[in-house]
């Protein structure tokens, strides 16, 4: 047991690289926020530009892609040389299913490391032929899982929103606190903490997203199955993980085992990340390695070694993942067999739209906009006023998480066009303040059961206050209403000019019902869906 | 009154506090504080400045208005902490009217450091997102160069207050700015759909959190919480103002200069005034009757013999 202790390991290297990217992820975002709506930071999408695989599914599906996302060529170059560096040494979500694999060997008496290559470790390449094929016909539905969106989404419906609450609801109670009890010396603690992350940390105001607890079960389901395999997501489903496996067929950086000195203890392969190793540990996978070093750390005769080779030298102990050409086709086929699926839900065969179903400004037309949304969320991060909600049944499985606006919650600010300037692919288009204010995204209407001038005969109004339109898309009428006793009065009722209304849903956002609204905006007369415009422009009323 | 226990328990506390910060002022500085005119109007009596010149005009009004009123030093102790509330609840420019006047709002900040403010503090609950509407309204950057610190009103912040009213038991109301020395109060003369117009009175509603359902009972509301806050000083912002499509406007037609700016103790007064500049009766504003009804101050502002001013 005469094990060289090294201080500087190439392992150790990599968890700290690891860290800083997870916390520049972590900060990127932080970043995008609605701090100053006319200008929002080119880097807000930066971490998408990375992503090869929104890349690649985009240009099948949508034949387009903004030009920015080839930046994420580099990443593909960079697998070519070193292999699947980017799942091991960069990916923010590969970092944080390290740690829970880490939690896991501390809870696990035994744990079921199981680092052997497994055949099952092939599911995810069928996973991304089958879509690959069911993107030529516009399906885009495999982004909604990669793992870049995976993360960029839960932290910001979940970690985000769930760490804000928690800080400044407990500083809130504290100060809302009886004076003369304990609140003096608790706000001592608790207004520093809420000043600090205020101004540094979350500096908009609380969001919160309808179905957060789904997503947050999607995330907290991939952590536990660290528990059966470590990073099971990544050797297992993650689709950028296979698309870069196959870029990593035979990388020039390789690894061999020094057979002189190789006594097969097999610590090596018991710590391999990826399970990129076949038999005894001496054969190895490139398309799975992700080149943590955890072999050369751990091994105590240095036998482990990395080096550089010519992509076109075969090595014996060199072996490909085995995907046959037979097994790709049935993926492909497999793929399109399962297209219908997508497509289950009324709204995707057109003719038919959701109500609920209001995009953001510039959406394109939905078949179009589906091509491209990854449901991401970063328009939802940047919305200022919290409107823009994921999608959990209004778009249909294809639409699922993507953007709607749910006026109640949030309304679309005027002269805000922040959601169309941040969107990574485009499917919301970039659009300037003028031609925003000109695209409808819905239509309001009354409920005149609700609405308090007719209903109650009492003066309201807060609508036609907040009605951003220069010439008011809502207007009033003095209405003669009659109350118990029979006495009449004037008071103004308030419409709607379907001609001027562009749905922006400012109004069912400040109605005074806590509830349900007694103005609501429906997706009808959205600019984008010419099907679904039932109000002719320019008539008169009747 | 054993359901608001807790709420009288702290409002009684803000109460004493504030007591105990007037009755420094009264010691310090009471006897000029009953100096000087109740009311003054300042208006441009120079030719009619161009575009560039509204702001160099707005400056010599609000300057010319409150010293017609004997100077900020009749409001302002040493060391005081004031917040200067402006109406800042639009994502407009200025130019639409839909906000204060940035420069009338910077003059008045410099006027209250000049008096010996410690610290002015310069912020409004916004209607639209505030972070653009404090940028497009142009006061955020115009307090910040008068030596301002503009203020986010914090949403969670809004305390329930007892202000035991005539109709309004408690309203939610924001303690940063009562618990200010001195109030200052700088709302623009604006149509309003409901409410007709929207002047010093209505610009209190920016200490208000939940404002929607209170317009069922506008006028109410208005008086009970103006007999709650009892701004001291109010100036009332008439460079530009709204004429038609308020509160929140949009169409530059809909502005009128009229190059006014009156400074007062008596906000029923300035809203009567306000009213006048609009071209309204004063039955068409129904709250500036229902304060005076409740004796919070003469809709009738000439009776107050205001000093009036051509400034040029």
């Amino acid at each position: 047991m005469s094990r060289r202790r090294r201080i500087v390991t190439g392992a150790r290297v990599r968890r700290l690289v690891q860290l800083v990217f997870l916390l520049v992820f972590f900060g990127w975002v932080l970043l995008a926020r609605p701090v100053s709506p006319a200008e929002p930071h080119p880097w807000f999408k930066l971490g998408f530009l990375l992503d090869p695989l929104i890349l690649i599914f985009t240009w099948v599906a949508a034949h387009a892609v903004p030009l920015v996302l080839l930046f994420s060529l580099v990443v593909i170059g960079v697998t070519l040389v070193m292999g699947r560096v980017f799942c091991g040494w960069v990916c923010p979500l590969g970092t944080i299913h390290d740690v829970a694999g880490r939690g896991f060997d501390r809870l696990q008496r035994n744990p079921k490391r199981r680092d052997r290559w497994s055949r099952w470790q092939l599911t995810k390449y069928f996973v991304l032929v089958g879509f690959l094929a069911m993107a030529v016909f516009g399906v885009h539905w495999i982004c909604v899982f990669d793992p870049l969106v995976l993360f960029y989404r839960t932290t910001t419906t979940v970690l985000l929103p769930g760490a804000q609450w928690a800080v400044e609801e407990s500083s809130t109670a504290a100060f809302h606190s009886d004076p003369g009890t304990v609140r003096d010396w608790l706000m001592a603690v608790t207004e520093p903490v809420y000043d600090f992350t205020g101004d540094h940390v979350f500096v908009v105001k609380q969001q919160a997203f309808l179905g957060a607890g789904l997503i947050a079960l999607v995330f907290v389901v991939l952590l536990v199955l660290n528990a059966y395999r470590r990073r099971f997501w990544c050797r297992y489903l993650c689709p950028l993980g296979a698309l870069l496996g196959v870029f990593a067929w035979r990388p020039l950086l390789r690894r061999a085992i020094d057979k002189e000195t190789c006594n097969q203890c097999d610590l090596c392969a018991m710590r391999c990340h990826g399970a990129a190793a076949a038999e005894s540990g001496d054969r190895w996978k490139p398309s799975e390695c992700l080149g943590c070093l955890n072999c050369t750390e751990s091994c105590n005769r240095d036998s482990s070694r990395f080096h550089l080779a010519w992509p076109w030298r075969k090595e014996p102990t060199t072996e490909s993942v085995d995907l046959s050409l037979r097994a790709a086709l049935g993926a492909a086929v497999g793929g399109l067999i399962a297209l219908p699926l997508m497509r289950l839900s009324p709204q995707s065969r057109g003719k038919r739209f959701h109500p609920l179903l209001i995009r953001p400004p510039g959406a394109r037309e939905e078949r179009e906009f589906l091509k491209r949304c990854t449901s991401c969320g970063l328009c939802m991060k940047v919305c200022p006023t919290g409107g823009l909600q994921p999608a959990v049944s209004e778009a249909g499985l294809e639409g699922l998480w993507t953007p709607r606006l749910v006026p109640r919650l949030g309304y679309c600010e005027y002269d805000c066009t922040l959601c169309s300037q941040v969107c990574p692919t485009e499917a919301i288009r970039p659009l300037g303040v003028e031609e925003k204010h000109q695209t409808k995204i819905g239509l309001a209407a009354f409920d005149t059961t609700r609405c308090i001038p007719y209903a109650y005969g009492r003066e309201c109004m807060v609508c036609e206050e907040h009605c951003p339109v220069p010439d008011k898309a809502i207007y009033f009428i003095e209405a003669e209403v009659v109350d118990r006793d029979g006495m009449t009065k004037t008071v103004k009722q308030p419409h709607v000019d379907p001609d001027l209304c562009i749905g922006c849903g400012v109004c069912e956002n400040k109605c005074p019902y806590a509830d349900r609204p007694a103005i609501r905006v429906s997706s009808a007369n959205e600019t984008r869906n010419p099907d679904n415009q039932p109000i002719l422009p320019g008539g008169d009323i009747y | 009154m054993s359901r608001l226990s807790r709420r009288d328990f702290v409002v009684r506390s803000a109460a004493g506090a504030a007591a105990l910060g007037a009755g420094n002022l009264l010691g310090s500085g009471a006897l000029a504080a009953e100096e000087g005119a109740a009311m003054a109007i300042a208006r441009w009596g120079g030719a009619q400045p161009g575009a560039d010149g509204i702001d160099a005009a707005a400056v010599k009004l609000t300057e010319q208005a409150v010293a017609g009123i004997g100077g900020m030093k009749r409001f302002v102790g040493n060391g005081d902490v004031v917040w200067v509330k402006p109406n800042i609840a639009w994502d407009r420019t200025p130019e639409l009217a839909a906000n204060t006047n940035p420069d009338v709002v910077a003059t008045v900040v410099r006027l209250c450091l000049e008096a010996g403010a410690k610290t002015v503090k310069v912020g409004d609950h916004t209607c639209n997102v505030a972070t653009a509407t404090y940028q497009s309204s142009g006061i955020a950057e115009a307090a910040r160069r008068a030596g301002a610190e503009v203020v986010h009103v914090d949403p969670l912040r809004f305390r329930e207050t007892a202000v035991k009213g005539e109709r309004f038991d408690a309203l939610k109301l924001y303690p940063e700015m009562l618990e200010c020395d001195l109030l200052v109060n700088v709302p623009i003369v604006k149509h309003h759909g409901l409410a007709t117009a929207t002047l010093c009175m209505k610009n209190l509603m920016g200490l208000m959190d939940d404002r929607r359902r209170y317009h069922q009972a506008l006028p109410d509301m208005l008086t009970d919480l103006t007999r709650f806050v009892k701004p001291r000083i109010s100036i009332l912002d008439g460079v530009r103002i709204l004429t038609r499509g308020g509160p929140r406007g949009g169409n530059p037609e809909d502005v009128a200069v009229k190059m006014t700016v009156a400074a007062g103790v008596d906000v029923v007064a300035l809203d009567a005034f306000g009213a006048e500049l609009m071209g309204k009766k004063l039955d068409e504003v129904p709250s500036i009757g229902k304060a005076q009804a409740a004796e919070l101050g003469t809709a009738d502002y000439r009776s107050l013999s205001p000093r009036e001013m051509n400034v040029s």
